[in-house]
């Protein structure tokens, strides 16, 4: 009765092979020497034949599958909940039980491969019937459903209430039982296939299933899948590999580069923000500073692409191609990155201005491309789109390394900047213990700790030779030093704020404290130890909130 | 008039479709048998017949462009109605193919599912043919050809269908139908109560039944009251 024309149990039945499976075991039920005891149904004045109970069943498939009880008794509730038998007490709970509950088998029009998927037309069929029957006392989902379809199918209700009173008076030809029993096949059936809110629908399938039998398909070993098959393994053949011996060397090279450089490995001076709420670090790290600090300019020396990344460097390099005039090459690769990440409406003006400005004939700042990728780029231009200039891009980008990039590094320049960089100073410890400031939690490489005469003479001896005024002398210049900058009037050491801040500082101990415990692991942990004090439980307010993690490395540094 | 010609003849469609639909339920339940068979074969050449006969009247008022828009718009509903009855005719045949392949009446026999249905159906019939009383008279082999036939029926009625496309256009989604939501309700008294049947197995004795019995208990109480008045005169006397 669908509206549409239902295939004839092709495609559907062999996508949802545990249906002809349960239908073979129902069939199989039936047999009338081997099959379930039938007993009969007595209503008040009817006889109806052919109930089991689910005892009976449960028994049948333990004995005829070999299997225990809890299985079989999961079977039975399977072909309950798929509507293979239906419960006679209570229809509306579907599921099997093992006692003298009675079940009966639904008829195979009813089957869920017969008729699936259900129709609208059909439940609105029935609907109608069961409102003639029920005199409009539906269920509050069955009336919402009645809306519902009375809204969607309206065209075609004048049939539905037609069909719908036909058929009850079909019906009513029947023998009274017949009557009772078709009535409870067609009401599991829409149980089934329209369930209650609430109830879990047995006909969802979940998404895995789906691709289960999408990958079933491809197993047939059909030339297609061996010509998929080939392309898969050439196209693995073609990548670049590279063996692992030669990674980790680039790996050990990196870190070891890169380690002094590392803020949380080698510490970052003069302090480390998150600890001592002092931001000089990023203050003199800032993208465009006036004096780059000296770790920044080392790094350029390590790859042409760190010196471009970074705006300083970058404004100094250009000021180095300048003085070789080839400035043009580095303007070029400038606008052409603006054109690949700008925005697509300027896209054809930027090419043209870019053609016009570079790489015209005669134009005003020519740069040197060879032949092919000028042919190339010039027969792109004619179609511009953000990556046409890569190619040219790209060689300039090459030419500036190989060629211009090593020159900068030896140059005077370079040189020059490297001596004006300025090492930032570590921050200045407290003399007195309440005073004291906590150190940056991970203690900076540079400053190499000879000895324990305290740390402004350890940071004399760092990498940096730098002519720093403070770091010749004893132990009493140092104190005197301390003395000094504690009473400076400087924002980060006010004696107002400091009761604030030390507070302040404490109370992120909960991170710094934190970072700071990861020292034990660390090579240079003794001698550090000097350098890593905590200050003690020394502010009323501090103590409340600080956790001391290593009360055997305070000591006073001028020990 | 060819509009309420064309209503009746709607009308016995519908009936034979919804006595079709009732006895395809039945197939390879326990109520099957060769007589089932013949009885479906009959409601469905009947309402076949009534189909040729509906779509003769139904379409030259549909292409007549020179209708009124109300009798145009009758004639469409019709129309509609029509072709959804055909639709679930065609619905039914297919399946009762499949299950009639299914389940065949002889050897190689599978066992018919025992769904507690034993009644003939053979007033269903009936009624579907508008006759008092169906004969029998159907051969051994009647059900193997009765396939091929009801293959060849379905395709006739499918391209009937196809046919009815191609020649008028009319689009559902314009049609309004008649009756509302819940019309069903406001039927008349033949469309039974609950008579037909409570669904819940828990047979509670519907109102006719409490008449029946009612009148029944009275009736013999009088009965009772004259057979002890006859007495007491004839022991008096």
């Amino acid at each position: 009765m669908a509206a549409g024309p239902a295939p004839l149990g092709g495609h559907p039945r062999a996508q949802r092979p545990h249906l002809s499976k349960m239908e073979r075991v129902v069939v199989s039920m039936q047999d009338p020497d081997q099959g379930v005891k039938m007993r009969s149904q007595r209503l008040l004045v009817t006889v109806i034949p052919h109930a089991v109970t689910g005892n009976d069943v449960v028994e049948w498939l333990i004995q005829k599958y070999c299997i225990a009880e809890d299985e079989a008794l999961h079977l039975g509730t399977l072909l309950v909940q798929h509507g293979y038998l239906y419960p006679l007490r209570d229809p509306r709970r579907l599921l099997l039980r093992p006692d003298e509950t009675p079940y009966r088998f639904q008829t195979p029009y009813f089957w869920m491969s017969t008729l699936w998927p259900a129709a609208e037309l059909d439940y609105a069929i029935y609907l109608a019937k069961k409102n003639i029957r029920k005199q409009g006392a539906l269920v509050d989902h069955e009336k919402a459903h009645y809306d519902q379809l009375h809204r969607k199918i309206n065209h075609t209700w004048d049939l539905v209430v037609m069909q719908a009173r036909e058929q009850l008076r079909a019906a009513k030809q029947r023998r009274k039982g017949d009557r009772l029993v078709i009535a409870c096949q067609e009401q599991t059936y829409w149980l089934v296939n329209r369930p209650p809110p609430g109830v879990p629908s047995v006909l969802e399938q979940g998404p895995e299933r789906g691709s289960c039998t999408a990958r079933q398909v491809q197993m047939t070993k059909t030339v297609d899948f061996y010509k998929r098959e080939i392309e898969c393994c050439r196209k693995a053949l073609g990548r670049t590999r590279v063996k692992s011996s030669v990674c980790l060397e680039a790996y050990l090279k990196f870190s070891s580069q890169r380690g002094p450089h590392d803020p949380l490995l080698s510490g970052c001076l003069p302090s480390n923000p998150w600890v001592t709420d002092n931001d000089t670090y990023w203050a003199m790290n800032a993208p465009s500073v006036a004096v780059p600090t000296k770790l920044r300019v080392e790094q350029w020396a390590f790859s042409f692409r760190e010196l471009l990344e970074d705006p300083v460097g970058r404004a100094h390099f250009m000021d180095f191609l300048q003085t070789e005039f080839s400035a043009e090459n580095l303007s070029f690769w400038e606008a052409c990155e603006e054109l690949r990440h700008g925005g697509q409406a300027q896209v054809p003006a930027l090419v043209d201005a870019v053609y016009q400005q570079f790489l015209a004939p005669g134009a005003a700042r020519w740069v040197n491309i060879d032949s092919r990728t000028m042919e190339r780029t010039l027969e792109g231009l004619g179609r511009p789109h953000r990556h046409v200039l890569d190619d040219a891009q790209l060689h300039i980008y090459m030419l500036m390394k190989k060629d211009s990039y090593p020159r900068f590094l030896k140059s005077d320049l370079y040189k020059d900047l490297l001596a004006e960089a300025v090492v930032p100073l570590e921050m200045k410890r407290r003399v007195f213990p309440f005073m004291w400031k906590p150190r940056h939690s991970s203690p900076s490489l540079a400053l190499l700790p000879t000895s324990t005469s305290g740390e402004p003479e350890a940071a004399a001896e760092g990498s940096s030779q730098q002519a720093d005024p403070h770091k010749a002398g004893g132990p009493w210049t140092e104190l005197a030093e301390a003395w000094h900058s504690s009473l400076a009037p400087s924002p980060t050491f006010g004696t107002d704020t400091q009761s604030k801040r030390h507070s302040l500082v404490v109370t992120s101990r909960g991170h710094g404290g934190a970072g700071g415990c990861a020292t034990p692991t660390r090579p240079h942990q003794p001698s550090s130890s000097v350098v890593s004090q905590r200050p003690q439980l020394c502010h009323p307010v501090g103590q409340k909130w600080f956790q001391p993690c290593h009360p055997s490395t305070n000591q006073f540094w001028f020990k | 008039m060819a509009k309420e010609e064309c209503k009746a003849l709607l009308d016995a469609l519908n009936k034979a479709t919804a006595c079709y639909h009732h006895l395809v339920l039945t197939i390879g339940g326990s109520a099957d048998s060769q007589n089932l068979r013949e009885e479906l074969q009959k409601t469905r050449q009947k309402a076949q017949e009534l189909a040729v006969a509906i779509r003769a009247r139904l379409t030259p008022p549909l292409r007549d462009r020179g209708l009124g828009a109300e009798e145009r718009a009758e004639f469409e509903r019709l129309w509609v109605a029509f072709s959804g009855c055909l639709e679930l005719l065609e619905a039914d045949m297919r399946r009762a193919l499949a299950l009639g392949t299914e389940f065949p009446l002889h050897a190689p026999r599978r066992p018919l599912v025992r769904t507690g249905v034993e009644g003939g159906a053979s007033g269903v019939a009936a009624r579907a043919l508008s006759a008092r009383s169906l004969r029998h008279e159907a051969e051994r082999d009647f059900d193997v050809e009765d396939l091929h036939q009801l293959e060849r029926e379905i395709l006739k009625v499918g391209e009937m269908i196809q046919d009815m496309e191609m020649k008028v256009n009319v689009p559902r989604w314009t049609v309004q139908a008649r009756q509302t939501a819940g019309a069903e309700l406001l039927s008349s008294a033949s469309a039974g109560v609950s008579s037909v049947g409570g669904v819940s197995v828990q047979q509670r004795t519907g109102p006719c039944d409490l008449s029946k019995a009612l009148a029944a208990t009275i009736f013999s109480a009088v009965l009772l009251a004259a057979v002890a008045l006859a007495v007491c005169v004839a022991k008096l006397s």
